[in-house]
Parts: structure tokens; C-alpha cells; sequence
């Protein structure tokens, strides 16, 4: 009965996790040292951020079954809510990013009381719907709120969005090394992501999730409530997702409504595809991995968007497992010749 | 009592004297001989902005050949690096430009415009203490340069923000009732923006000093960006018609768009249009319908004598489907910021603030003959100065130049300010 949901890894997947985990948290330390480049670190940090919200996604998509399309509506959602709260009542973005990540929970409950009664692509439907009408919101706020100089603000910031609304204080602090304060800052919120990530889904209530996704039939048999599950599951994904969306909209000092774009929201998705969908390490792996290639792809001019979808594909069609799948499996198949010869 | 014909002759000797004086500036100084100079620009070469990236690269591509031509800035020769920012915003244009900054060292971007980066690339200029020049045409970039001048110190917006659109639009309709060019069927006006800072902008500046000028705006409604389903909006205009219509979105297949839906029925209204029209494909969808539409850049090369070189230059270099009036507003930038490393003593290299602050100065002070006309650096903002409407001296600010299609065959014709302008305001097709 307990086997279905009874990670076939279990015997290892613990120490496992702990020695990345020691490995991963070596390299972020050992990051700022290594590279010098502003621009690296910066895309060391977007890689971050995408990591942390992969993450959330592949808890939402990969362990509780939801095929949702709001991740970047959350995002949005705590990254101007942090611009908003720092930009118009003055608060510290030390404040402003906790506070813009609690709200994204009513928000997603709203979302999800809506939309978590549907199942399959319906619920990709409906939240990618809930995303373009955010999107369409802002950008057709025209009504001036404030007027600052000969500028008018809107009230969402319009199709211009918010900028200079505050920062992490690094510059008067760090001085030339403002970068690496970001860095760490980013970093921490990254890793709290994933950390929590990590004890959902080892704990009970990542269990049901699974049962939930494994065979929702009889999860519910045993008494596990499906909608308040992935209510629940909307609930920590969007504190998080909103989180990381306050960090970016802090670290760029700059949000608007290009955050909504398809591509942002593809380029999430791609890198849980890329690392493995239903695997802990994939998203960071899937992310870093898609940074790099991006990356590398930048000195081919217009073949970048065009080398990144071939990526991309080679993936679902090649690898589906993803990476870490893939890694995982190799490793099972070397387990088990070995257990054969002995 | 000034005219065209002596205004052109000094702004032919200002543009020589520029490039005899990086001429007579390289013979005085040897130093770093041969090393090439890295200058960066963060253009969008892919997505949606792509026509234009591609002729913001070529008129750099054009100005660094004749400036190593003529020896470079102090006998180094200008290497360009160009960044992909793709659909724009505040990311990948931040990133392209830290990019050009780590990787090449550049003292100096460049920049066409890029839409939707809230100014974010200005701290990254900041930051790293180099010169920043830009064509956003946005009022926030003076707002954010009157926030700290001491920390954005070199960052230069190469033509007026957008609100001089708008206020510039009033000017000249006034200009046309008080010389009783036009009379308008009532004192109201429709304002059309999109959903983009850019033409709210301009249609608040409208719209807040519109009473200034007699006029009572009857309609205001934001349409989405993209838009090419200009049916509901166009029945509301004919319903309540109103004297002037003004489009303030800037895309030009839309804007050709709204002129072939609406002159199958329209209103006794004159037209006004911005900057989309001034691009071929604006003519090329919507042909004869845009005959007698109005509309006025901030920012282009001028069709006169001054720039004949340039635009035959340009023409024969990168073929006659290219847009000199969008390559000609880096082709300037490029002078202006070569012209003012030589005359500070060097382009210097990131973070070396002192020498950035030496040509910024240069900058700020060089009263710039360009194709585009005459750039002086408004300090309240770092924007250049407009003429008419910001100053009444047009050796001493950028033109904002309205043309009118009168045939959409051929070039829309140049009819103010009328110091430039080439033909004379003919009443559209419409309303005669």
C-alpha cells in the first residue's frame, strides 16, 4: 500500500542530497571568488532566481501533478508588489520582499479557488488566462496616480513599470563589489527556496502531493483532499516564487510588465524539462545549464533564440528523463550490473 | 533676420570644423598610437525592434569607418562591439551592456533606443563610469539624471524626451491657425495613445496642455500595443467628430493601418500621426490612404544640404531599402562622443571616473551640428534641447521636424519648422 509512494531511491537519495547539497553550497562560496566578470556574477544570479523558481514549479508540475501556468504570475506578483510597497509608502525592500511574498499567498489562493477545481490542461488554460489579463491590466493602466514632474506614474506603473525604488545597500557598502553583496543576498533566497522545497517534499505533505499525482483515486480513498492539497501547494509555491520575484525586481531596480513575456515563463518551464521533471536537483542543473548555453550562444547573433529551442528539443525528444534523470538512471543501471556480477 | 540658406552655411562650417578638428587634435598626440579603442552598443537585433537595431548598427558601422578614417580619436582607430538586446526591457539590456563592459572594456556605449528598461541601463552606466548615449526619447530618463546628476553624470539622451511631442503638436497647430494655413472644424481633439510609456506620455502632454491652447480633448482612449483593429475606436471619433485626431502609438504597420480604416469614412479631421510614418513600411501597407496624414519625429536626419553626404553615403553603403533617418541618430552620437574623447585627452576605460567626467564635460558643453540637426545638452535632464519648442535659437536645438504625406509615392515632405521645411502644408485629400 505505502510503496507507490515510497521513493524507490530512499536509500540513498538522503546522503545523496546532502553531499550536492555540500558540493552545490562549496561552489556557490567559491562563485564571487572565481569570477571576477559583473556581468557572469549578474548571470550567475538570474540563473539563481530561475533556479529557485523552476523549482517551485517542478514542486507544483513534477510532485503534485498541477500543470500550472501562473509561476510568473506569482512572480509578478511579488516583485511589484515589493515595488509598489517600497515605492509608494517608502518601506525597505528588507521589508517590502518579505511582505510582497506573504501576499502572493492570498493571491494564489484566489487563483487557485478559481482554477484548482479543473485538472490537466484546463488548469494550464485558466492560469495562463489569469497571467495575460495581469499583463493586459497593467499595461492598459493609463490613468495618471501621480504626477512627478512631467511624468505620470500609474498606480500598477503602467506599461513603464517601477524603477529606483530602493535596493540591498550594497553599493555604499561594498563599494566596486556591489555585485557580490547582490550575489549573496540572491543566493540565500535561492537556497531557502530550495531547502524548503526539499523538507515538503520529504515530508507527509509531499507525500500526498505525489499520492495525489500518482493516483489521485485512491490518495482520496485514503482520505487525502485533493483540492486542498493543491491549494496548499499553490500556496508555498507562490510565497517562494514571490520571494524570488522580489529579489529580481530589487536587483535589477527595475519591474514592469515584460515579466509577463511567453519566453520568461518557456525559459522556466525549459529548465525543469532540462534537468528532470520530478527531480529535486533538476531545476538547478536545468537552469544552469540553459544560462550557460544561453550564454555561449550569445556570439551567434540571431541563431541564439534558434540554438536554444534545438537545445531545448534535443532534450524531450533525447532525454527525456532530463539530466538528473538520466544521471539517476545510468546510476541505477551501474548499481544493478554490479549487484548481477556479485 | 535669419534663413535657411545662411543657417545651412554655418552648420555646413560647424560639421567641417568638427572634422578638422579630430584631424587637427590626432596630429597633436601620438600616444597608445594603433590601439584600437573598444566603443560598445546594446541594440535590439532580434524581436520586435529588430528594422530599427539593424540601422542604429549601420549608422555606427558608417561613423567609426570615417573616423578612423580621418585617424581615429587621438590616432586610435574605433572597434565596435555590438550586443543583441532582443525583445528589450530591463534585463537583457542591462545584461547586453555589462556584457560590453566586462568582456571589452568598452569607455563608451551607444545606444539606439531600447523600449521598456525603465532607465534600469542607466545604473550600469553608472556604475561603471563610462559614457552612456542613448535614443530612448523618454521623459523618465531626465527624471532619473535630475535624481542624481552626480552619479549619472555621463549619461546622455541624444535627442528631446517624447513630451516635446506633444507640446511640440500644439506649437504647430497653432503655427497653421495663426498663419490661417488651416482652420480647424472645432476646437476638440481625439487622442489615441497605446499601452506603452512612450505614447502615454505624449498624449498626457497633450492632453494637460491642451486647454493651454484652446482645445477641448472629446476623446482619450488607450488602445493595446500592438493594435490593428482600429474599428471601435474609429466609430467613437466618428460619432462626436472632432478638429484633430492624434495618434500617439508608434508602430508603423498600425498607424497604417488606422489610415486605410478610416478613410474609406472619414471625418472632417486633420490627421496626426508620430514617428511610425517617418518608416517605409507606414507608406508601403498603407499607400494612398496615408496620403495627407501628418506627423513629426524629435529625432532624424534633416533632408537638407547639410546631410546630402551622409544620406548619399549611407544609401550607397547599405542599399536603397535602408532607413538613413534611424542610422543617422547613432551615426551623431558616435561624432559627438569621438569629437569629446579627443578634446578631454583620451576615451579612458571603465571605472576611470575622472576621465569620463572630463568627457562628459566636453559633452555637455560641444554644441553638435549633426545630420539630425543641432544637439546641445539640456542640463535640466541631459537631454538635447528641441526647437521650436523648448528654444527659440535653432543653431541651439534639435528640430522637431512635421511631414506631411502628400503623395505616397515619394518621401513625405518636410513642412516644419518652416526654417527646414522643404513644401508647404497642403490640406489632405479628405477634408478638401
Amino acid at each position: 500500500m505505502v510503496n507507490f509512494i515510497k521513493d524507490r531511491s530512499s536509500r540513498w537519495t538522503l546522503p545523496a542530497d546532502a553531499w550536492i547539497g555540500l558540493l552545490v553550497i562549496i561552489i556557490a562560496v567559491a562563485v564571487p571568488f572565481v569570477i571576477q566578470s559583473r556581468y557572469l556574477l549578474g548571470e550567475v544570479i538570474l540563473a539563481l532566481i530561475w533556479a529557485g523558481v523552476a523549482s517551485q514549479w517542478n514542486l507544483l508540475f513534477g510532485y503534485a501533478g498541477v500543470f500550472s501556468l501562473a509561476p510568473m504570475a506569482f512572480f509578478a506578483f511579488g516583485a511589484y508588489a515589493t515595488a509598489m510597497l517600497s515605492y509608494y509608502l517608502g518601506w525597505s525592500v528588507w521589508l517590502s520582499i518579505p511582505a510582497g511574498a506573504i501576499v502572493s499567498i492570498p493571491f494564489s489562493l484566489i487563483i487557485g479557488l478559481a482554477c484548482l477545481r479543473l485538472e490537466g490542461v484546463y488548469v494550464a488554460l485558466l492560469t495562463f488566462a489569469v497571467a495575460q489579463m495581469m499583463y493586459l491590466l497593467i499595461v492598459t493602466d493609463t490613468g495618471c496616480f501621480q504626477q512627478i514632474g512631467g511624468s505620470c506614474v500609474q498606480f500598477t506603473g503602467g506599461a513603464t513599470g517601477f524603477s529606483d525604488f530602493g535596493d540591498f545597500g550594497m553599493r555604499p557598502l561594498l563599494h566596486q563589489y556591489w555585485m557580490i553583496g547582490n550575489y549573496a543576498v540572491v543566493c540565500c533566497g535561492a537556497f531557502l527556496t530550495m531547502l524548503v522545497s526539499w523538507i515538503v517534499i520529504r515530508s507527509p505533505m509531499g507525500l500526498a502531493f505525489r499520492a495525489i499525482r500518482d493516483n489521485p483515486g485512491y490518495a482520496m480513498a485514503r482520505g487525502v483532499n485533493r483540492f486542498r492539497t493543491h491549494l496548499l501547494v499553490f500556496g508555498i509555491s507562490a510565497f517562494f516564487i514571490g520571494l524570488l520575484g522580489g529579489l529580481y525586481a530589487v536587483h535589477f531596480q527595475a519591474i514592469g510588465p515584460t515579466v509577463f513575456s511567453l519566453s520568461q515563463l518557456l525559459f522556466v518551464i525549459a529548465s525543469v524539462v532540462v534537468g528532470g521533471v520530478g527531480s529535486f536537483w533538476g531545476p538547478l542543473l536545468g537552469a544552469v545549464v540553459l544560462t550557460g548555453a544561453d550564454e555561449f550562444l550569445s556570439d551567434f547573433g540571431e541563431y541564439r533564440s534558434l540554438g536554444l529551442g534545438l537545445i531545448i528539443t534535443a532534450f524531450v525528444v533525447f532525454l527525456p528523463r532530463g539530466l538528473v534523470g538520466e544521471i539517476v538512471h545510468l546510476f541505477a543501471l551501474w548499481r544493478r550490473k554490479r549487484q548481477s556480477h556479485v | 533676420m535669419d534663413n535657411r540658406r545662411g543657417l545651412l552655411k554655418r552648420s555646413a562650417g560647424v560639421g567641417a570644423a568638427s572634422i578638422g578638428l579630430l584631424a587637427g587634435i590626432n596630429k597633436a598626440s601620438a600616444a597608445d598610437a594603433g590601439k584600437p579603442i573598444p566603443v560598445g552598443s546594446a541594440l535590439p537585433l532580434s524581436g520586435i525592434a529588430a528594422a530599427d537595431g539593424v540601422e542604429y548598427r549601420n549608422g555606427l558601422t558608417l561613423a567609426a569607418e570615417e573616423i578612423n578614417a580621418a585617424g581615429g580619436i587621438l590616432g586610435r582607430p574605433i572597434q565596435l562591439h555590438i550586443e543583441d538586446t532582443g525583445n528589450m526591457g530591463p534585463v537583457l539590456t542591462t545584461q547586453a551592456m555589462q556584457r560590453l563592459i566586462d568582456r571589452y572594456n568598452v569607455p563608451a556605449i551607444i545606444n539606439g533606443y531600447n523600449d521598456a528598461t525603465n532607465m534600469a541601463e542607466m545604473d550600469t552606466a553608472a556604475d561603471a563610469d563610462i559614457i552612456f548615449s542613448h535614443y530612448n526619447t523618454l521623459l523618465s530618463a531626465n527624471t532619473k539624471f535630475n535624481s542624481n546628476p552626480k552619479k549619472y553624470y555621463g549619461c546622455f539622451q541624444g535627442c528631446p524626451p517624447e513630451y516635446y511631442y506633444g507640446v511640440g503638436l500644439l506649437v504647430y497647430l497653432k503655427t497653421l491657425m495663426d498663419e490661417k494655413r488651416w482652420t480647424p472644424a472645432n476646437r476638440k481633439i481625439a487622442i489615441i495613445p497605446s499601452s506603452v510609456e512612450y505614447a502615454i506620455v505624449i498624449a498626457n502632454a497633450i492632453r494637460d496642455k491642451a486647454k493651454d491652447f484652446g482645445w477641448e480633448v472629446s476623446l482619450f482612449e488607450t488602445v493595446p500595443f500592438p493594435n490593428n483593429q482600429w474599428g471601435p475606436t474609429l466609430a467613437k471619433i466618428r460619432q462626436d467628430t472632432p478638429g484633430v485626431i492624434a495618434v500617439t502609438h508608434p508602430l508603423p504597420q498600425d498607424l497604417a493601418q488606422f489610415a486605410l480604416q478610416f478613410t474609406p469614412q472619414p471625418t472632417n479631421s486633420l490627421l496626426y500621426m508620430q514617428y511610425g510614418p517617418s518608416l517605409p513600411a507606414f507608406r508601403q501597407i498603407g499607400g494612398k490612404a496615408t496620403t495627407g496624414v501628418i506627423y513629426s519625429t524629435l529625432i532624424g536626419c534633416v533632408p537638407d544640404e547639410f546631410s546630402e553626404q551622409f544620406r548619399h553615403d549611407y544609401t550607397q553603403k547599405f542599399g536603397p531599402n535602408s532607413t538613413y533617418l534611424t542610422g543617422s541618430q547613432t551615426y551623431d552620437a558616435l561624432w559627438k562622443w569621438a569629437l569629446s574623447a579627443a578634446i578631454a585627452g583620451g576615451p579612458g576605460e571603465p571605472y576611470q571616473k575622472a576621465q569620463a567626467q572630463k568627457i562628459a564635460q566636453v559633452m555637455r558643453q560641444l554644441v553638435y551640428r549633426g545630420t539630425s540637426g543641432t544637439s546641445r545638452v539640456d542640463p535640466d535632464g541631459q537631454s538635447a534641447y528641441c526647437y521650436p519648442t523648448q528654444t527659440p535659437d535653432p543653431s541651439l536645438g534639435m528640430p522637431h521636424q512635421f511631414l506631411q504625406v502628400q503623395d505616397a509615392t515619394k518621401t513625405p515632405a518636410l513642412i516644419a519648422p518652416d526654417l527646414y521645411a522643404q513644401a508647404k502644408f497642403v490640406t489632405p485629400p479628405w477634408m478638401s
